[in-house]
């Protein structure tokens, strides 16, 4: 179980500083820096080595990048240059809106993969199964900006039931505009409940098979009291599934919450990227990734701490169709 | 499971799609970024689709948007399939050392959101093509790695494997004579897979603004531009919407039906004890 840890949390820092470095010379190290951004189109060559000097944008690129990952890590993003305020100020006032709007989506999309999962994978190639994959192939191949657009041509455009931008004043939370929430959340619901349902789909048809639950079944246990005591426990690695789907749903959250207007992490990212605001590119790139990629470690967890069959086993197996030997 | 009739359906539909798309800015329309009416004209002589947000017609937007998305996808997935290849077929042959590292570092970043990456990599040269292109590539070969790697290394245990490993073959030569004929069918299957998430990041990546600047046509950015007049004039919407799902669903069910034989539709019965 150690090993297992300490292989999981290695892979996840070992994966985030390739992701920082990556995201750093992205921004940082092409031509056409920051400098020749900020002092604009008619600097003169010597203006710009002056601000290039002044930016420390002369010094090697990995020394510059570990000057600004240690700040990073402790707490300085750096200033945005169109808003003039500190980065981790701008993160701070914004996550809290993305982690809602994300939760609530990942609360609803939980509640309906199990359902649908239950329903699909106990009765394995039958009807209600073909409707349901069927179902989830159809929202796994559509892009998340057609469903959302989709759904704000319906209900906001169409039918003028639903604010079609998330309107909301200055210091509020979303959570006291609950009809600007509807739309964004019901746009990620759709985006990851086809991916949710089709993995616990395929984990609960898994446990079907497994000797316990026949056992179960032959001791007369069935409908939902099979489902819900003998079934679900063993498919209950499939939490990983989970965690897979919501950090897909950050990544979804960038066009959904640009597309709707919503104030959180995503839609000031896309801005910044669209204004080249490399402080905010930077902090609030740093910070999703991140988001993700502490979801993925604590589902892979989780999901290891849950599997009955390796809790007294070593590393082996934990994550069956990622291990490659 | 299915008969091949709706198969080959779908493949002509999809084949007439992709042609559409390349040839569509040779098409004699109206020029893309003329405006030729009024914005937001329901469908009429001259604009045979109406006209967008800014008056202009929207069959020759339309015609005009495919192409770049198309072009995009399919040099991601040759790009990302091809680096995939040679990786994956060297660190699935290597035992030890830092290739077996590099498979578990690529499980990690394989995890990390596609969209997030290609907006973080493409952030550095905004309004280019090229850098979506390298964006999208970026976030394929973690995964053709994934699948390769796992290929190859069911394949290093077998004896003709280890013979020619023993031999004293190059391990490049192993990986062309002995895995690659054997890895092929796995090989195409997640090509196809990989070429339905190029699609899907290329066209969010126009929606999100990203890759060639404004009045270049885009299916993605058409979508954007002409939802707000959707209840006014939904063909502006519609028809760039409504390829990108031919697109979409049509790959999808067909890289299914293609994957789908290679392996069992349910778990083998346990053997009776």
């Amino acid at each position: 179980m150690t090993h297992f840890l300490l292989v999981r949390v290695g892979t996840a820092l070992a994966t985030m500083a390739l992701l920082s470095a990556a995201l750093f010379l992205a921004t940082d190290a092409l031509p056409g820096d920051a400098a020749g951004t900020a002092a604009g189109a008619d600097a003169t060559a010597g203006e710009r080595a002056e601000l290039r000097e002044r930016l420390g944008l002369d010094r090697p690129v990995v020394e510059r990048y570990l000057a600004w990952l240690g700040d990073s890590l402790t707490g300085d993003l750096g200033r945005s240059a169109a808003a003039g305020r500190p980065v981790g100020e701008m993160l701070a006032s914004r996550f809290g809106s993305s982690v809602l709007l994300v939760a609530t989506a990942v609360a609803c999309i939980a509640v309906a993969a199990t359902v649908l999962g239950l329903l699909a994978g106990l009765r394995s190639g039958r009807p209600v199964d073909r409707l349901v994959s069927s179902g989830t192939v159809t929202l796994l191949a559509l892009p998340e900006f057609l469903l959302a657009t989709a759904l704000l041509a319906v209900f906001a455009h169409g039918a003028g039931l639903l604010p079609a931008v998330s309107l909301i004043p200055l210091g509020d939370s979303p959570w006291q505009h609950p009809q600007a929430l509807v739309l964004p959340v019901a746009s990620l619901f759709l985006a990851g409940v086809g991916i949710a349902t089709r993995l616990l789909r395929a984990a609960v048809a898994t446990a079907a098979e497994s000797p316990a639950v026949e056992q179960a079944r032959l001791s007369g246990e069935r409908g939902p009291r099979l489902a819900w005591s003998y079934v679900l426990p063993a498919a209950a690695p499939a939490v990983q599934g989970l965690a897979v789907t919501t950090a897909g749903l950050l990544g979804g959250s960038l066009v959904v919450e640009t597309l709707f207007n919503y104030p959180g992490v995503g839609s000031e990212l896309a801005r910044a990227v669209a204004y080249r605001d490399t402080a905010v590119v930077q902090g609030f790139g740093l910070a999703l990734a991140g988001t993700a990629l502490l979801v993925l470690l604590l589902g892979d967890l989780v999901s290891g701490l849950l599997d009955v069959r390796s809790r007294s086993a070593s590393a082996t197996g934990l994550r069956g169709e990622r291990r490659l030997r | 499971m299915t008969r091949s009739g709706p198969r080959r359906l779908l493949l002509v539909l999809l084949v007439l799609l992709t042609a559409l798309a390349l040839i569509g800015p040779w098409l004699p329309l109206s020029s893309p970024t003329e405006r030729i009416a009024a914005p937001f004209q329901p469908p009429g002589a001259g604009h045979l689709l109406g006209t967008d947000f800014l008056g202009r017609d929207v069959l020759a937007r339309t015609a005009h948007g495919g192409r770049t998305l198309l072009l995009q996808a399919l040099a991601a997935t040759a790009l990302g399939s091809a680096v995939g290849l040679l990786i994956g077929t060297l660190a699935g042959l290597a035992r030890r050392g830092p290739l077996t590292w590099l498979l578990r570092l690529v499980d990690g970043v394989a995890a990390v959101p596609g969209l997030l990456v290609v907006l973080l990599t493409a952030a550095g040269s905004p309004g280019s093509d090229l850098a979506v292109l390298v964006a999208v590539t970026l976030v394929s070969v973690p995964f053709s790695v994934r699948v390769i790697g796992t290929a190859t290394a069911r394949l290093t245990e077998l004896g003709y494997v280890r013979t020619a490993l023993a031999r004293g073959d190059g391990r490049l030569d192993v990986a062309r004579r002995d895995i690659l004929p054997n890895i092929a069918r796995e090989a195409w299957a997640e090509a196809g897979l990989r070429f339905i998430a190029a699609t899907q990041l290329c066209a969010t990546a126009g929606f999100l603004g990203l890759g060639a600047p404004a009045p270049e046509a885009n299916w993605g950015r058409l979508v954007r531009e002409n939802a707000a007049g959707a209840a006014a004039q939904p063909w502006a919407t519609l028809a760039p919407a409504f390829l990108l799902v031919l697109l979409a669903l049509g790959t999808t069910l067909l890289a299914d039906r293609l994957t789908a034989p290679a392996r069992p539709q349910h778990p083998p019965q346990r053997t009776p004890s």
